[in-house]
């Protein structure tokens, strides 16, 4: 490269035509089909979006029973039970929100989500990088007294009061 | 000095030590951390469904790639020695102006692409989600801000305006830019999807800027510091060389400690009225001296004219060395050392100290006339010590110009094609001579060029 050879259109319009191609290539790439956007289901690390075309449709809440389910287990060093509560579904701007949470022997160990806006896909995104981030913040807290995420107030404000309420029915 | 003999011409090329301009290494790099910027963005994106969303994604792409080159560009401008004297600071400097254009072009695309996305979304109107992207996102705000300023001084160094603008009020401006980086950094983290969804890219983008940062910090302000306060250098004495032509002599402690080599400048401010607020690079006339160094300028404009009244005493700030056209950039063999006008000055200090045999150093000096070839007595000097062969073209009597072809080189230089060819000089003849250099047979790779314009 020496500075008395350089045409700096043709440098111009190469970049130019590199750029737009490699992008077009890039979202070429990417599958086109509403893949059920993978909401992680919580567990004590919450895992953060996986990403691809394979990864499996998890979108489904896994325990849609809004009853309150007590499992004991026995053993001999004491009694770990695990409890799940589900949240109020509370109505928001974009869409109803609600949380179903685990408990083991009285730890939030686990925050589901069971409905989050997501009928559009700029909805689906909102909902697919904050509630990791609601969750992990939950987990640490181990309450409902945590920060929105800038960007999805919404969803955070519904997040966390549903998740207020699945505390208050657990009596924690 | 070793002279005469084939004992003597083999004991010089001992001494030639070329040393490879580490340019492409950096730029594969430069390449590969693109590479996983994208796939930052692949591993996030679970799929891309329908116009609306491609249009974000894109948006989201060229911002990504833009933030990351805009890291680059910086960098490049933090005078890291790797950069300035094995790559070369022109050279650097053609970089940044590009890399700058392309990283502006990708922030204009990220921004009308992601508002465009984002409306087609939500159905409103492109200008209404403006309005709601920069108000309800958080550091929005700032990033317009940011943006602005960016496009402000892409604006001022697009070529036209720039020549007509002063130096100095460019070279200003030009500083924005850090603010422009720091007011659209947060945004990238608080609504950047990448980045929400990950820990580590988020370490990972902490690390690049403040990489970044910290080679400005380090390279742009506690390196001079350091080096001021070291070697406080004073104006020693002015000496008119030539009609329009002045040495500067610079006297310092230990100077010889600076690590300059003969073809390398500094930029130099005279702490005195007039002069304080520009920083000019001058290339060092003369190999550095331990006690003195020494600069020779022609009057051009409004720094380089005023320098020949600086008054003995005088403060000196200089940055450096900088500048990659040393005696590291040559192959063994043989070397011609062209130089036109002003362009005198790197190649006056590399004809005294340049490893060679004699008989296999030619220095050509154009000049307008013969009272123009500044430093002519110190150069045949030179010549005569070296056994160096000496030679100068200026114009004819009725202002012609000589004429140097590629026959007239060969002539004088019949093995001209296996010199090493060192070149400094005006731009318009720099280029000429480049054409007629390759026409006469010299490889690309063997002719070393040094731009006066930064
Ligand atoms: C690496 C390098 C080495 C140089 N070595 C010498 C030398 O040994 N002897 C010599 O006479 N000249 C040298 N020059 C040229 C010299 O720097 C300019 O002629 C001088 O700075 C002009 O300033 P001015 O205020 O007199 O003129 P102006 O009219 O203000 O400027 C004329 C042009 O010089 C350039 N320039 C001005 N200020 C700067 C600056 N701070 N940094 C970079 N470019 C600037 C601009 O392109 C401007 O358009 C060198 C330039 C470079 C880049």
């Amino acid at each position: 490269m020496n500075p008395f050879r350089t045409n700096p259109m043709r440098r111009v319009l190469l970049g130019t035509v590199a750029t737009v191609s490699g992008v077009t290539a890039l979202l070429a790439l990417k599958p086109h089909t509403q893949t059920a956007v993978a909401l992680p289901q919580t567990a004590a690390s919450p895992t953060t979006p996986s990403a691809g075309a394979s990864s499996p449709a998890s979108a489904s809440p896994s325990a849609s029973s809004s009853t309150k389910s007590t499992k004991g287990t026995k053993g001999t060093k004491g009694t770990t039970t695990t409890k799940t509560v589900t949240g109020d579904t509370i109505q928001t701007r974009y869409g109803p929100v609600q949380v179903q949470i685990t408990l083991k022997a009285g730890k939030l160990s686990a925050v589901n989500v069971l409905q989050v806006p997501q009928d559009n896909p700029r909805d689906a995104e909102i909902a697919q990088y904050s509630v990791p981030v609601l969750t992990q913040e939950a987990l640490a807290a181990q309450s409902a007294s945590i920060n929105s995420v800038s960007g999805a107030t919404y969803t955070s404000q519904g997040y966390i009061s549903s998740l207020q309420s699945a505390l208050d029915k657990s009596g924690n | 000095m070793i002279q005469n003999s084939r004992a003597g011409r083999r004991l010089a090329m001992r001494r030639i030590r070329p040393r490879r301009s580490p340019a492409v290494p950096l730029v594969v790099l430069a390449w590969l951390g693109a590479a996983v910027v994208m796939w930052m963005w692949w591993n996030n994106t679970p799929n891309v469904v329908g116009t609306a969303n491609q249009l974000i994604a894109a948006g989201r792409i060229t911002g990504l790639l833009g933030a990351y080159t805009i890291a680059l560009v910086i960098a490049q401008m933090a005078r890291v020695p790797a950069l300035e004297s094995r790559v070369g600071s022109d050279r650097v400097a053609r970089w940044h102006a590009m890399s700058g254009r392309y990283a502006i072009s990708l922030v204009v695309a990220h921004v009308v692409l992601t508002i465009w996305g984002y409306s087609e979304v939500s159905k409103t109107g492109v200008v209404s989600e403006a309005v709601t992207v920069v108000t309800d996102y958080p550091d929005m705000l700032m990033a317009l801000a940011g943006t602005l300023m960016l496009l402000i001084v892409g604006f001022v160094s697009a070529g036209a305006l720039r020549r007509r603008m002063r130096y100095e009020t460019w070279y200003y401006l030009h500083l924005l830019t850090y603010a422009a980086v720091f007011l659209t950094f947060w945004h990238q983290l608080t609504t950047g999807a990448e980045f929400i969804a990950s820990a580590t890219a988020r370490t990972a983008w902490y690390a690049l800027y403040l990489t970044v940062a910290g080679l400005v910090v380090w390279y742009r302000v506690l390196t001079p510091v350091r080096l001021n306060l070291r070697h406080r250098m004073r104006v020693e004495a002015t000496v008119v060389e030539a009609p329009g032509i002045v040495s500067v002599l610079i006297s310092g402690r230990k100077l010889h400690r600076l690590g300059a080599e003969a073809g390398q400048f500094f930029r130099w401010r005279f702490l005195t009225p007039g002069l304080r607020w520009s920083a000019n690079p001058y290339s060092l006339s003369a190999p550095p001296r331990p006690g003195l160094l020494r600069i020779t300028v022609k009057a051009v404009g409004g720094h380089s004219s005023a320098l020949g009244t600086l008054k003995p005493g005088t403060r000196v700030w200089a940055e450096g060395p900088y500048g990659a056209l040393t005696a590291a950039r040559r192959s063994r063999g043989k070397v011609l050392l062209l130089a036109g006008g002003a362009g005198i000055t790197p190649m006056r200090a590399l004809f005294e100290t340049l490893p060679a045999a004699p008989g296999d150093l030619t220095l050509l000096y154009r000049a307008k006339s013969t009272e123009d070839l500044a430093l002519w007595r110190e150069l045949k000097a030179i010549a005569k010590e070296r056994g160096a062969r000496l030679m100068y073209a200026v114009n004819g009597p009725d202002g012609s110009r000589p004429e140097i072809t590629p026959d007239g080189l060969k002539a004088r230089l019949p093995d001209i094609d296996r010199h090493d060819v060192y070149l400094c000089g005006p731009p318009g003849l720099a280029a000429e001579w480049f054409h007629t250099l390759r026409e006469a047979g010299v490889p690309e790779r063997r002719i070393h060029h040094e731009s006066f314009e930064l």
